[in-house]
């Protein structure tokens, strides 16, 4: 039996789990809500599937080796590595997430060369948008392609999530356009990431990870304020966990 | 600590409560982080003794200096020249400190937003639980950043004797001029304090002291140029703050002590951690007793300190005094001259600072450079900014973090400097 | 008032007209360096404080975020270009004020030549003062060797007695709002005030806030002070404003009061006379360096002014204003708070914001709030 390197992405929202052989190639990818007990579901997951090896990233990684046998990494060091196995010359990534978005840049070695992280606050992450669609009465599925049908957006000024929410409140009880009001909020969130991005690269392809590269408007926002072209893996959720598992993979 | 102190605590006017709570956390912290660590020099065993006794013996020994006729000067800067104070019969100890304590009370005096260590400093005298504060006959404030100069306003009701030390903002001839006559002038105060007046022995005494005491931690410095680092990072900082409070004499030959024994361990390729593990430079804000946190996350995340450009570090010991002076004047002219060169942000322009950074990156072997900034600390923020990019440009990997004293955001700063460490490797 | 609005643009005009005759333009951001030696080599001085939030997106890619709005503003404009005074000016004047401007200068000199005046952090006579003259000794040979004119004694006096008129005609205007009711709102005066900084030609300025003093002395806008009618009397304290950071006036006088007056440096700090009897360049220094600006410590001179000013625009209520990232405004609050406590029996409002729209709001309902409590 060829052998098996399992990588574990412990989110604050999400785990993933990635199987890769001995050549890199992904043989299971899996995921499920981290819910209220991690651990619990970290080993629901990992019971399923086997493996010679596991390296575990993300939030939880800590958590995680004290009952499991594992190493870890920093999912800052995951994703350079996962986003280089799709993309192999890419040398920028920008991971929204569920609760917080990173910017990295990798020498052309691959190695990282200079990352920033907002993780303290939900501005700028998918958590601002699922509740912005939710109080603008959209799915979270559809908020982009929404966004993306109005032909201009309504800015919004507050950075805040909580200051944002009510700003938008007040402008539906003002009868403005939701698509319009959709299309400002995700200008606003491409600002933040946008800033992010320019302060750890400022030139070539960018490859877009996590939940909330899914949404269309999000990558065309992103292509369009920054000039570059935005790369988007099949599923951008596993990339921290292909990284961690193409890791554990290299270990002698 | 022995049950002793507490009548000596209650004389000072401590809330007795309140103070053991204190000691309690102090305690734990010490435990958890340094006495945790592993390989260390039996010399620290001396500051492990300093830290168990920190309001206990050194405060015996302050107030029985005051029983004899000296008198303690507190000071929150290392702009303060301690040799002044010895001259002329005085002890002078830092009382900046690095915890948050009785923080709603110090909200009433001082917005929230500002700078932990001076909060910090505020809710040790409102809370009434520093016994060095508390045995202190001046304190010195100093006009430095805007957050200490503005919040000494409100001190200055707190304690029964404040006196505020000017400082220039340029290095230019009236900036010299200014400390210079702020020197005279604080001379003057302090012997009027003590009625004792300044003599060319006493001064030259007094600048070998603390030049002694420089020295030693300059040694100490030299001999983590070493790889393996024979001593960590968390126990080169114990140092640096017991340096602003221990005796001069006593500190000095602890110090030495240590350094006999690190260049022993030097010799045997003995270190605290591996050979190549990641060095690491940490510059920018000081970090006051007993604030821990940065050192405890770097060095628990596999990488160990080697330099601290700070003024608890470097900046702050970095010149000895010139003591070759025959008279007063002499001597106090060379004070000015060696006080003149620490490079703090509050400067403008400050690009003295860069280059050391630069020299010590380079003298210590570091990997990275890890810039710290107290939140709300407009100086070295704003610097961290240029210094950064400066060092990148050289390719010294640099990692610049902000933060206060809490623990809330200890998960997110180890995330960022295991990141970094794996960029080292 | 209409005259107002062609202001701003012949302000523009005025300026480039007069380098084109070869005066210099130098751009200041403080009042602690004295105007009157731009005035006397015939240079045209220029308030460069940002009041936009506009270039703060730009200035937050190389300044810390959390930092004074103001200083992004000023440091934004010049990196953006967007500030055509900017532009105009061929030298800054700074002084160390504050840790936000004093490092924010270190990087303004790679976009336009600074010179950073060491202004001394306290008004002690005995220290400061001899600090401060020497300074303005340097500052003079700064302007001399920009302007190529050698500033002579006549022209040193001549620009201070230009300038105390200037300040007179300010004080004139400002002090309208002593009468009951105000005939002007603070955001016409402010307005005025702010304009008149960027004129080329001080005499027209002059002219334009006597004319404004006579009209109101006539019985001009009698109808707009029943529109402010019977408002409370509100004092802004605290950091300066201008057009564009004027947001808590707006909402003040749209929450039914009306500023009466304006305790910061774009209002009555500038109400002051250089003595004209003493040697000009000792009198500068010693009324520049009284500028009771929180950088001071102790800033005595604050709190007298505050106290005389309640007093003499019959004040119901202060607010005082503070940027975010003011450190020295920020803890002055609590004490300026205990003062009017003490005068006036209640409390001041203390309101901590920046440039930006989003808390509008939140400002206005504490704003009305606090009008209730008068």
């Amino acid at each position: 039996m060829r052998k098996r390197f399992a990588g574990i992405d412990i989110g604050s929202r999400t785990i993933e789990l990635v199987v890769v052989d001995d050549s890199g190639k992904i043989v299971i990818s899996l995921q499920t809500d981290t819910g209220f007990d991690p651990m619990a579901a970290a080993k629901n997951l990992i019971h399923s599937v086997e493996y010679d090896r596991i390296m575990a990233t993300g939030y939880g990684r800590n958590l995680f080796e004290i009952s499991f046998d594992t190493l870890t990494v920093t999912e800052i060091k995951a994703h350079a590595i996962g986003a280089r196995a799709f993309f192999p010359d890419v040398q920028a990534v920008l991971d929204i997430g569920g609760q917080d978005s990173k910017a990295i840049s990798l020498f052309e070695s691959g190695k990282v060369k200079k990352f920033e992280m907002n993780d303290r606050c939900a501005a700028g992450t998918g958590k601002f948008l699922e509740i912005m669609a939710k109080t603008l009465g959209f799915d979270i599925e559809t908020f982009g392609r929404e966004a993306l049908l109005a032909e201009n957006g309504l800015a919004i000024s507050s950075m805040c999530t909580v200051f944002a929410e009510s700003e938008v409140t007040s402008l539906i009880a003002k009868g403005k356009s939701r698509r319009e009001i959709a299309r400002g909020l995700h200008t606003s969130v491409i600002q933040r990431a946008a800033g992010m991005i320019n302060r750890v690269s400022s030139v070539g392809d960018i490859v877009f990870t996590g939940g909330v590269a899914k949404n269309p408007c999000m990558r065309r926002f992103l292509a369009e304020t920054l000039g570059r072209n935005v790369l988007v893996p099949e599923d951008p959720q596993l990339v921290g966990a292909l990284g961690a598992a193409l890791l554990a993979r290299e270990i002698p | 600590m022995s049950e002793d102190y507490r009548g000596m605590w209650k004389d000072l006017g401590l809330d007795l409560d309140g103070h053991d709570a204190l000691l309690n956390v102090l305690g734990g912290a010490y435990q958890d982080i340094y006495l945790a660590q592993k390989n260390r020099p039996a010399g620290m065993g001396y500051f492990d003794f300093v830290m168990s006794e920190v309001h206990g013996l050194r405060i015996r020994e302050l107030l029985d200096e005051k029983k004899a006729g000296r008198k303690i000067v507190g000071s929150y800067c290392v702009f303060v020249p301690e040799e002044i104070a010895l001259a002329a019969n005085a002890t002078l100890v830092g009382l900046c400190s690095g915890a948050d304590f009785a923080m709603s009370e110090v909200e009433k005096l001082l917005p929230r937003n500002t700078c932990a260590l001076i909060k910090s400093s505020f809710g040790f005298k409102l809370g009434k639980v520093c016994p060095y504060l508390e045995s202190a006959d001046m304190i010195v404030g100093e006009n430095t950043c805007d957050g200490k100069k503005k919040a000494y306003e409100s001190l200055g009701h707190l304690v029964k004797n404040l006196y505020v030390m000017d400082l220039p903002q340029v290095k230019s001839e009236q900036g010299r001029a200014l400390l210079k006559s702020e020197y005279q002038r604080f001379r003057m105060a302090v012997e009027t304090l003590t009625g004792v007046a300044i003599t060319a022995e006493s001064l030259k005494q007094a600048i070998q002291t603390v030049n002694a005491k420089r020295a030693a931690i300059h040694r100490m410095s030299s001999l983590r140029k070493a790889d393996p680092a024979p001593i960590s990072g968390l126990d080169a900082l114990l140092a640096n703050q017991v340096f602003f409070y221990d005796n001069p004499a006593r500190f000095t030959a602890s110090v030495n002590k240590i350094c006999d024994e690190l260049e022993k361990r030097i010799a045997e390729k003995k270190g605290v951690f591996p050979e190549k593990t990641p060095r690491i430079l940490i510059s920018g804000c000081p970090q006051a007793v007993p604030n821990w946190k940065l050192p405890f996350i770097i060095e628990t995340s596999g990488a160990v300190i080697v330099g601290e450009e700070s003024c608890v570090g470097e900046r702050g010991t970095r010149n000895l005094t010139d003591a070759s002076g025959k008279t007063v004047e002499e001597m106090m002219e060379a004070i000015v001259d060696r006080y003149y060169q620490v490079d703090c942000a509050i400067f403008t322009p400050n690009p003295q600072r860069l280059e050391h950074i630069q020299e010590m990156a380079a003298a210590y072997k570091a990997d990275g450079v890890i810039h710290y900034g107290l939140q709300f600390c407009q100086p070295y923020l704003m610097e961290s900014i240029p210094v950064e990019k400066a060092l990148e440009e050289k390719n010294i990997p640099t990692l610049r973090i902000e933060t206060d004293y809490s623990m809330e955001d200890v998960g997110q700063l180890k995330t960022r400097i295991e990141a970094f460490v794996e960029q080292l490797r | 008032m209409n005259m107002l609005q062609q202001i701003a643009e012949q302000n523009l005009l005025d300026i480039e007209q007069a380098k084109a005759a070869g005066r210099s333009v130098i751009g200041f951001y403080c009042l602690y360096s004295p105007t009157e030696m731009a005035v006397a080599a015939d240079a045209v001085p220029l308030p460069l404080c940002g009041t936009r939030n506009t270039p703060i997106a730009a200035a937050e890619e190389i300044l810390p975020r959390n930092l004074c709005p103001l200083i992004k503003s000023s440091f934004g404009f010049a990196i953006t270009d967007t500030c055509p005074f900017f532009r105009f000016s061929d030298i800054i004047i700074g002084d160390t004020t504050c840790d936000g401007k004093k490092k924010m200068f270190e990087l303004l000199s790679r976009y336009k030549s600074t010179h950073v005046l060491q202004l001394p952090q306290n008004q002690d006579p005995e220290t400061a003062l001899p600090l401060w003259r020497s300074e303005m000794d340097r500052y003079k040979t700064i302007i001399e060797e920009k302007t190529g004119i050698h500033i002579s004694e006549e022209r040193l006096r001549a620009a201070i007695q230009l300038m105390n008129r200037e300040r007179g005609a300010r004080k004139a205007l400002m002090d309208l709002g002593k009468i009951d009711p105000a005939p002007l709102s603070g955001s016409q005066v402010l307005e005025i005030l702010f304009k008149i900084g960027f004129m080329a030609d001080k005499e027209k300025g002059i002219s334009l806030m006597e004319e404004v003093v006579a009209q109101v002395k006539n019985g001009a806008f009698r109808s707009d002070a029943a529109a402010v009618g019977n408002g409370k009397r509100i004092l802004l304290t605290g950091v300066p404003v201008g057009l564009g950071s004027d947001k808590v006036v707006k909402i003040i006088e749209q929450s039914g009061a009306v500023v009466v007056a304006l305790e910061n440096c774009s209002g009555y700090k500038q109400a002051f006379i250089i003595d004209e009897a003493k040697d000009p360049m000792d009198a500068l220094a010693e009324q520049y360096l009284s500028t009771p600006c929180s950088v001071m410590s102790p800033n005595t001179g604050r709190f007298d002014l505050l106290k005389e000013m309640i007093r003499e625009f019959s004040v119901d209520g202060v607010i005082d204003l503070t940027w975010q990232a003011c450190h020295t405004y920020n803890i002055e609050a609590f004490r300026i708070n205990e003062l009017v406590q003490e005068t006036l029996n209640i409390p001041t409002l203390h309101l901590e914001t920046d440039y930006a729209e989003s808390d509008t709001e939140q400002l206005r309902v504490r704003i009305q709030a606090y009008l209730e409590m008068l």
